[in-house]
């Protein structure tokens, strides 16, 4: 029972919330991500949200809710998003996602 | 009339996001970058707002480390004009007290100077003490809380107003004066090329040790701090609830937050 | 607003290619200038973690003695896995071709190199758009900024936006690229010694295929640095469009909680978790022409990395195309001007190097990788090899016996012919 529980310590996950906290960041307080929502809409699979690794895309009611503070700056929104509806670029005044270790 | 304005800005750890070991529960420090005080840069915008009206200089004034010139670069690179690094070992260790006496020196020395800005407090020590400090060294009227500032009718005051809870006050304060900027009551502007290329091309900024402002050692750094910290207490942390609303109607699920929060003792009006 | 200051180039970008290009044009004597989009360069570069070497030496002057190496790769391990157990191949040697890294640091070193050698290095700024001038560029935009250059310098990483605006490139498909997860977890020097018997200069790089990646093209891999482990995955988006069935951080999150991994890093702290996309599609993604009127493409923007299912070279051959790209904006300045036929020795120079050698050299391998059968079955036919050959309770079946037993139901001798063929077949 005990090593039970020791190996359960062990293979404690880390929520995705926690690791983007492991970062330092400078988030911008204007968006640079934009989603065309009526685009999006005409999409079935909506990979981006299973792909942004930010987990800046999310399922509500059938409909992406988006948001920009986690942005790792990788991308994959603009190349998975087969509706063009994602408006990206990088943020300004070096704002963002600031990697030390890279 | 055109202005000529300070800011006073601090160089602080990335602090912003509060990064906390998931697994330990402490800080994570390793690495993590410096930058301009946040609620400075509304302050360094403020400046920037009467410049853009009133024509002038604004000088960033900043007591730290070496490695704040890559911090004082990047307000440049916003727009100030130029700026003075105060560096030296001889003022490290210092508290509000001993940090207002130098920057009120400093200032003393740019004299004249019209108007002294400063950020409401700052991200790693939060007193928002020193916009009062340095006022009382250089005996000039202050105010805080300042949302937005501008001339008065004869161009020899400044009239400002602060957003408290429940009302908007406006003052007016003879020129030379000092304000404090309320956080977050302005969006700082982006860094452009042509400011960030004069602050890496055209030697804007000024270093000054202690051999320029020649102070009275048992009056700055950590002889003169009367500041004691008697004991430091990490914050106790407190556990989540984590409570999730698994439905999709966003009317229900307002409902469904509001009797969470009812059921925590949160009345709902 | 133009500005007054005049460069000869304007670099963009002041990663690995773009840090290369201004270090060497700098010291060849050009008034060089680099615009970098983050706060420090290095600070939004992010890779797995390893570096090929010798083209950097041949790059900077002291590579050896002053890059902010972390750990010399000395042993190499990779892994077929399946839900059912994993089999290895390990290769240990005293070598020291390839190192581990943080790309942040290496990049703030090149740059730093840059700068030393009279290179002008401009943080924060966006370069939005290259400036044209009768279908020639002559400078950049950045906000309502111009700023005027003889040459561009386009080194702006993988998402290359900027070679987008000017219809060198269609926008990036799936097709093109993978995306990188990685974590970065502090366990020690110590504790990294120990576990993955090294000593502290060794450094070890891991590649996994299969179920690490829920079999999805790609790999996962694991670099130790000094006191840190690099543990990322890869997944080819072009199948991960389709195939992903979960949020792509939790099937890195999965791998770090399962075995090995779980004991190998037990009681490390996360203090870093990113994400890149890569290029992927190997010759596919260079754009038809890397050069133009007055400006040259190199790294990333120019889709110059090589993945070979078992290493990745990227960083090397970034760094490179930068150098050369430098070479020959001398070259085309002692002809006269930056036209694009004096510029057009850029392709040669890439021709002619180990670069666009391997880039051809390795396309079977690009080709065999994008398919995605790869990635599932072998694993599985190893696998089940091994467990066929290891597990046995009274009869231990013969080494062939295993295999072909593993195979059946799987997929045809053929197939794995075929694929042997492909993989050995020349460009």
């Amino acid at each position: 029972m005990a090593q039970q529980a020791a190996t359960k310590q062990r293979i404690k996950r880390i929520r995705l919330e926690d690791a983007l906290n492991a970062n330092v960041w400078d988030v911008d307080t204007k968006p640079h991500i934009i989603v065309d929502s009526e685009k999006c809409a005409g999409c079935a699979d909506k990979a981006c949200t299973y792909l942004c690794p930010g987990g800046c895309f999310t399922l509500l009611a059938g409909k992406v809710l988006y948001s920009y503070e986690g942005c790792l700056e990788c991308g994959t929104c603009r190349v998975v998003c087969p509706k063009g509806a994602v408006t990206w670029n990088y943020p300004l005044s070096g704002r963002g996602v600031q990697y030390r270790f890279g | 009339m055109p202005l000529d304005m300070v800011v006073c800005v601090k160089w602080v750890p990335n602090t912003q996001v509060v990064n906390i070991d998931p697994r330990t529960g402490t800080l994570i420090r390793e690495g993590v970058p410096s930058i301009i005080n946040p609620h400075d840069l509304n302050a360094v915008e403020l400046g920037l707002r009467l410049k853009d009206s009133y024509g002038g200089r604004l000088t960033a004034i900043a007591m730290s480390p070496p490695s704040a010139k890559a911090g004082l670069e990047f307000l440049i690179g916003m727009g100030v004009d130029r700026a003075i690094l105060i560096t030296d070992r001889a003022f490290a260790g210092a508290d509000t007290l001993a940090t207002s006496y130098v920057l009120a020196k400093a200032i003393e020395r740019l004299m004249p100077v019209d108007i002294a800005i400063f950020g409401q407090e700052t991200i790693d020590s939060s007193t928002a003490h020193i916009c009062a400090q340095t006022a009382s060294w250089l005996k000039l009227p202050y105010i805080y809380y300042v949302v937005d500032a501008k001339l008065g009718d004869g161009k020899k005051s400044i009239v400002v107003r602060r957003v408290l809870e429940r009302e908007v006050e406006t003052f007016e304060l003879p020129l030379p004066c000092l304000i404090s900027v309320a956080m977050k009551s302005n969006v700082p502007r982006p860094v452009t090329l042509s400011n960030k290329i004069r602050a890496k091309t055209e030697g804007l900024i000024e270093v000054w040790s202690n051999d320029v402002l020649k102070l009275d050692v048992n009056c700055i750094g950590l002889k003169g701090s009367p500041t004691v910290v008697s004991k430091s207490v990490p914050t106790p942390v407190v556990p989540r609830k984590k409570l999730k609303f698994e439905g999709t109607d966003p009317a229900e699920a307002a409902r469904w937050l509001l009797d969470r929060l009812e059921e925590e003792g949160v009345k709902v009006v | 607003m133009g500005l007054p200051a005049k460069f000869d180039v304007a670099v963009v970008g002041a990663g690995p290619a773009g840090a290369s290009a201004a270090y060497t044009l700098a010291r060849k004597g050009f008034k060089v200038v680099v615009l970098e989009r983050g706060r420090a360069p290095g600070s939004k570069n992010l890779f797995g973690g390893r570096v090929y070497s010798r083209p950097l030496e041949r790059i900077f002057e002291g590579f050896r003695n002053e890059a902010p190496i972390e750990r010399w790769v000395k042993r190499e391990i990779l892994s077929f896995m399946t839900e059912d157990g994993m089999v290895s191949v390990e290769y240990t040697s005293n070598g020291s071709t390839s190192f581990t890294a943080y790309l942040s640091k290496l990049s703030a070193w090149m740059a730093s190199k840059a700068e030393s050698a009279g290179a002008v290095i401009v943080t924060d700024v966006r370069v939005d758009d290259v400036l044209m001038e009768n279908g020639r560029a002559v400078g950049i935009v950045s906000g309502g900024d111009r700023l005027y250059a003889d040459v561009v310098v386009i080194a702006e990483g993988v998402n290359r936006l900027l070679c987008e605006k000017m219809n060198i490139v269609t926008p990036l498909s799936p097709e093109d690229v993978a995306l990188g997860v990685k974590h970065v977890i502090r366990l020690g020097t110590d504790k990294i010694n120990e576990r993955f018997g090294l000593d502290s200069d060794e450094g070890l790089a891991w590649f996994l295929v299969g179920k690490a990646t829920d079999y999805m093209p790609g790999g996962a891999f694991l670099y130790t640095n000094s006191a840190t482990v690099s543990l990322g995955i890869v997944v080819f988006l072009s199948h991960a469009v389709r195939e992903v069935k979960r949020h792509v951080y939790d099937v890195l999150e999965d791998l770090r909680a399962s075995l090995p991994f779980v004991r190998l890093l037990e009681g490390g702290s996360l203090v870093e978790y990113g994400a890149h996309l890569t290029p992927e599609a190997g010759l596919r993604m260079v754009p038809r022409k890397l050069y133009g009127d007055g400006f040259l493409i190199a790294g990333d923007a120019a889709g110059l990395l090589i993945n070979l299912g078992y290493t990745v070279r990227g960083v090397d051959m970034a760094a490179f195309s930068g150098y050369l790209a430098a070479e020959a904006v001398e070259e085309a300045h002692s002809l006269g001007g930056y036209t694009s036929q004096n510029l057009s020795c850029y392709e040669r120079k890439l021709n002619d190097s180990f670069i666009m050698k391997e880039m051809k050299r390795h396309s079977m391998v690009q080709k065999l990788m994008v398919k995605g059968h790869v990635f599932e079955l072998y694993p599985h036919v190893l696998v089940g090899a091994a467990k066929r050959l290891f597990e046995f309770e009274e009869t231990s079946p013969k080494l062939l016996e295993a295999v072909n037993d593993s195979l059946k139901g799987r997929c045809s001798r053929l197939r794995v012919l075929l694929d042997v063929v492909t993989l050995m077949r020349g460009p």
